[in-house]
């Protein structure tokens, strides 16, 4: 959130801040950004953008549009778009992602799929098989 | 009918030349109306009924903060409509909603730019400006599917559908909440343990957490933990708290924040 307009207020997005100083538990889901400083348990979904931070620990099954990853994820992680772990990221769960970039230093351990390209690869069986 | 209710702190001496002029502005308006004056003898309650019972369409809050505060418990489920004419040094929600000290209030009044805004409702108890809750470790905001708790007992907790703790110079940095979105934002502050001389150099402001809710409840395992709403009411703990969009209309300035 920040100063607004008249014409902008009712297209500004909504944005969660978890803070350091705060923990949440359960099936947490927003309509807009999420920055996560603190702790997370349960499930984490936005259908806009994910920003974990360095300190951050998330317990959690995880949706989101983008990933920025610099904390940690214990947990099942799906990104519709972009994933980008930073080298302090970490992430003990599997990844499905569009696009990925990771960072020299970052901890990956679980499967990670690239969703295009698996569905590409789909597409181009059923076509094969319809041959 | 504009009907036009001063706090009983006016009657000091100092604001006599303040509320001469104001008086004199809104004859020259032609929006001068009845007036009633708080007093220990009769309680706002009595003025609010009187008032629409004679018709009052538009009630003028002629004081400070507090003031609008005490008259916006009374006014959500009538149909009328709020102005404020601020004095004194506590308005900052006629800051926020674009409305000048003084005499200069009778203009904006007088341009009648009426806007629907939220309010919150904790309880029974409706707030305009925010919900504080005192630092509590075992404080738990239930919003449904999920519980949001503090991790320390250093955190300012308050539930805002407009912020008053607001400073010019902070904009910036500081989360504005607005009070035409339906929505009330939970925010939750730690307090430094540096000396407070020091905190006045340096505020910490991305360490907030900032949940945007429609409804909630605040738990605590000590049973009757006061919540205090607008600075005024408290309310004991559990308290359901709801925004109400759209359900007061008050007169607003051209410089308001949203």
């Amino acid at each position: 959130m920040a100063l607004f307009s008249n014409e902008e207020q009712d297209n500004r997005e909504v944005e969660t801040i978890i803070g350091p100083s705060v923990k949440v538990e359960g099936n947490f889901s927003s309509e807009g950004n999420i920055t996560v400083e603190g702790v997370v348990h349960g499930t984490l979904k936005t259908k806009h953008n994910l920003k974990i931070g360095s300190k951050a620990k998330v317990k959690a099954e995880v949706e989101a549009n983008d990933l920025f990853l610099s904390g940690e994820i214990r947990g099942n992680v799906k990104v519709l778009g972009k994933a980008k772990l930073t080298q302090s990221a970490k992430i003990f769960g599997n990844l499905d992602t569009k696009i990925l970039t990771i960072e020299e230093g970052a901890i990956m351990n679980g499967k990670c799929t690239m969703v295009a390209e698996t569905e590409a690869l789909i597409k181009e069986i059923k076509k094969n098989s319809k041959e | 009918m504009y009907f036009y209710i001063y706090d009983s702190f006016l009657s000091d001496k100092k604001y006599t030349s303040t509320l001469n002029k104001i008086e004199t502005r809104l004859m020259d308006l032609g929006i001068n109306g009845r007036t009633e004056k708080l007093s220990i003898l009769k309680s706002l309650q009595e003025i609010v009924q009187e008032a629409v019972k004679k018709g009052a369409e538009t009630m003028i809050a002629v004081g400070d903060d507090n003031t609008v505060s005490q008259i916006i418990k009374l006014l959500p489920d009538l149909n009328i409509t709020l102005g404020i004419i601020p004095i004194g040094n506590n308005n900052k929600i006629a800051q926020i909603l674009g409305i000048p000290l003084g005499e200069a209030a009778c203009d904006t009044i007088s341009s009648r730019i009426i806007e629907k805004i939220d309010l919150g409702k904790a309880n029974d108890f409706y707030f305009i400006s925010s919900l504080e809750i005192p630092s509590q470790k075992d404080i738990t905001m239930d919003c449904g599917n999920y519980q949001i708790s503090p991790l320390s007992e250093n955190e300012t907790i308050s539930i805002c559908n407009f912020d008053t703790s607001l400073n010019e110079k902070d904009t910036a940095n500081k989360t504005i909440c607005n009070p035409k979105d339906g929505i009330l934002e939970a925010v939750f502050s730690p307090q430094s343990k540096r000396s407070n001389l020091f905190n006045v150099f340096k505020k910490q402001y991305s360490t907030n957490s900032v949940f945007p809710l429609k409804q909630l409840k605040i738990k605590c395992s000590k049973e009757g933990l006061p919540v205090i709403a607008d600075g005024q009411i408290k309310i004991k703990t559990p308290v359901t708290v709801k925004v109400i969009p759209k359900k007061l209309k008050v007169i607003v300035g051209k410089n308001r924040m949203f």
